[in-house]
């Protein structure tokens, strides 16, 4: 085998001309398709990633009044669409006021449902009864920072006394995750902000007067949920409102049109792969092909001598395979050098976002993988047709 | 090493649409050493029956097809039979071919074009080749690829080649047709020198009686033993004359 080999090479090596054609034959397939598949992945990847870097994308939020039980989020947190689940009370509570322990400054804040799985949360934040994340604007206003315990409280018009209730600070958001002045807590302590306001006592607060909380069944006005990704923002939703009989707000729209988009760009990526992939498979099986029938008296001499087919057929696939990991070197040089070129001709913020043109090593290896296993299949041919030589050609060559 | 290279009522076959063209190889026998001119006109199967001594083509009816040896005889009509050897292990062991053209290879030298036949047989004897290139005139040349050798040079490096391997038998097809009646004499004197000194059967097909007439061999003939022309076609090998 090994002789086959290095006569195969140094056969390809003396006839360099046809070794750059075959290259340029791959270059010219391969080149134009990489930078195709380069663009699609840096815009398309762009747009996604602006999605996947807000959170607010895979949030569904119920509209209207409706009137849900803890039994209604259990249910939906086990749907497989779900990423996240947690009931929302009435809107019109969600206003408290915050200050830091011990601090006189105070500003009021809304108070959002939130837990642990929040995809609001920075990663690897848990949140408890007792705790709060806390929006940057906030936590910048009344200089607090993680770990820090601060006061929500409010006032009701028909009570005495105000509910007030220590939180401690988990996290604070980073700037782009949340605008204006919000405090993230458990339903919890939403829940026992609504029972202040409905006049239930919380002796466990320091309110006596009013109504038994024994007597109570929590009941809540909405939902805010998230879907696992964004693919199944659209189904989370769907099968919600369904499933409610409510209307909800999403980003559906937004999403399935990107969804969509990166769908189409890969169905033209494939046509477009196919076709060039038939040309280019046309050109090298019979580049390959018309190579072992013009070396036929060369490949004669070596059946003559001794080299039988089942060793022949190696060589035009050792030629083969030497002309694809050429053509793949070349390519890939060209298509940086296109993708460089693309990033400064196109003035684009994507750029700063990971660029214009991308190839992952992953795809890269693929590429090359496909290309070889493309171009020994393309060699097929050539290999059986090398196999079937007759040495006695080199006799017959010339003979009366 | 002393063998014999026998046949004996052999035919071989070749048909087409058209014509049908039968060999028949009575008898024949080459020893090592030994140099054998092959005669007949054209038409009468010369190359095929070299073609059938190299195991290049199948032979039809065979009595025996074999080698003799003291050491290592071998049945020649296994190797069509899924025998231990294929007829590509046998000519890279016991044959070397001289053709017409040369048959080298374009992108060796002359060294790696004559070292060829004992890298594929795995006998590499670098004396022997050393006096292979001193003997055929080839030392100023050897680093030169064929396209730059003048043909009668390109005989010579394929004669070395042929012998580099130290084969039991030699099948040179018409290998001086090509030359000039004076390179012509020089290559066929060396082939048949080299070969026989170099312990090797020689087989020569030629027209050129003339030049055959020139050197010590045996002789044996084709002839058409059907009408020239006639669809089923029939040539006998026989044995022409003696040695000069």
């Amino acid at each position: 085998m090994r002789l086959v080999v290095d006569l195969a090479l140094r056969d390809l090596w003396r006839q360099r001309i046809h070794l750059i054609c075959n290259v340029a034959i791959l270059a010219g397939v391969l080149v134009p398709l990489m930078v195709i598949f380069g663009v699609k992945n840096g815009v398309y990847d762009a747009l996604i990633g602006q999605l996947l870097n807000d959170p607010a994308t895979l949030r569904i939020e119920t509209t209207g009044n409706s009137r849900f039980t803890q039994d209604d989020v259990d249910e939906v947190r086990i749907w497989p669409q779900t990423g996240f689940a947690t009931a929302k009370t009435r809107s019109v509570f969600d206003f408290v006021n915050v200050r830091r322990e011990g601090a006189t400054a105070k500003r009021d804040a809304v108070l959002v449902p939130s837990g642990t799985g929040d995809p609001s949360l920075p990663k690897g934040v848990t949140i408890g009864a007792a705790d709060a994340v806390l929006s940057a604007s906030l936590a910048r206003q009344l200089d607090i920072s993680a770990g820090d315990t601060v006061q929500i409280f409010t006032q009701a018009s028909e009570r005495p006394r105000q509910l007030m209730l220590p939180l401690t600070v988990v996290a604070v958001l980073p700037d782009q995750r949340l605008s204006g002045r919000s405090v993230l807590a458990d339903i919890a302590v939403l829940d026992l902000v609504e029972a202040f306001y409905d006049e239930y006592a919380l002796p466990d607060h320091g309110i006596s007067q009013g109504r038994d909380m024994a007597g109570r069944v929590p009941e809540f006005e909405g939902m805010r949920v998230f879907a696992r990704d964004l693919t199944l923002l659209a189904d989370l939703q769907s099968r919600l409102e369904s499933r409610f009989g409510i209307q909800t707000e999403a980003r559906t729209a937004e999403v399935s049109g990107i969804l969509s988009l990166g769908r189409n760009l890969n169905v033209a990526l494939l046509l477009t792969a196919g076709v060039a992939s038939l040309g280019l498979s046309a050109a090298l099986i019979f580049g390959f092909w018309g190579e072992v029938a013009r070396k036929r008296q060369t490949l004669a001499a070596l059946a003559l001598l001794g080299i039988g087919p089942k060793r022949l057929w190696l060589f035009p696939v050792v030629q083969a395979l030497v002309s694809g990991a050429a053509g793949l070197c070349v390519s890939f040089a060209l298509f940086f050098v296109a993708g460089a070129l693309a990033e400064t001709l196109f003035d684009s913020a994507l750029t700063a976002q990971g660029g214009l043109v991308v190839l992952t090593f992953g795809q890269g290896l693929a590429i090359t993988a496909a290309t070889l296993i493309f171009v020994t299949a393309a060699s097929f041919f050539a290999a059986r047709s090398a196999a079937q030589v007759d040495p006695a050609d080199v006799l017959r060559e010339g003979a009366t | 090493m002393t063998a014999c290279l026998h046949l004996d009522r052999v035919e071989v076959c070749l048909a087409d649409q058209e014509r049908q063209f039968t060999l028949e190889i009575p008898t024949l026998e080459i020893n090592t050493g030994e140099a054998v001119g092959l005669t007949g006109p054209s038409g009468t199967g010369k190359t095929l029956l070299l073609e059938l001594l190299g195991l290049l083509r199948r032979p039809g009816t065979c009595g025996g097809f074999r080698i003799a040896s003291d050491t290592h005889p071998l049945d020649l009509a296994t190797v069509w039979t899924g025998g231990p050897m294929s007829p590509a292990d046998v000519r890279a062991d016991r044959f070397g071919f001289v053709p017409q053209s040369g048959g080298l290879l374009p992108f060796l030298n002359v060294f790696e074009n004559i070292a060829l036949a004992q890298r594929i047989s795995g006998r590499l004897d670098e004396d022997w080749q050393a006096h292979l290139i001193d003997r055929l005139g080839l030392g100023d040349v050897q680093r030169l690829r064929p396209g730059a050798l003048s043909i009668g040079q390109r005989q010579r490096v394929a004669i070395a080649r042929a012998l580099a391997h130290r084969p039991a038998f030699v099948i040179a097809d018409e290998p001086t047709a090509a030359l000039d009646p004076g390179a012509a004499t020089t290559a066929m004197g060396l082939l048949i020198d080299v070969a026989v000194t170099g312990g090797a059967g020689v087989i020569i097909s030629s027209h050129d009686l003339n030049l055959l007439d020139q050197f010590p061999m045996r002789r044996v003939a084709l002839s058409l033993v059907s009408d020239p022309g006639a669809q089923n076609a029939h040539s006998r090998l026989s044995i022409s004359e003696a040695a000069t």
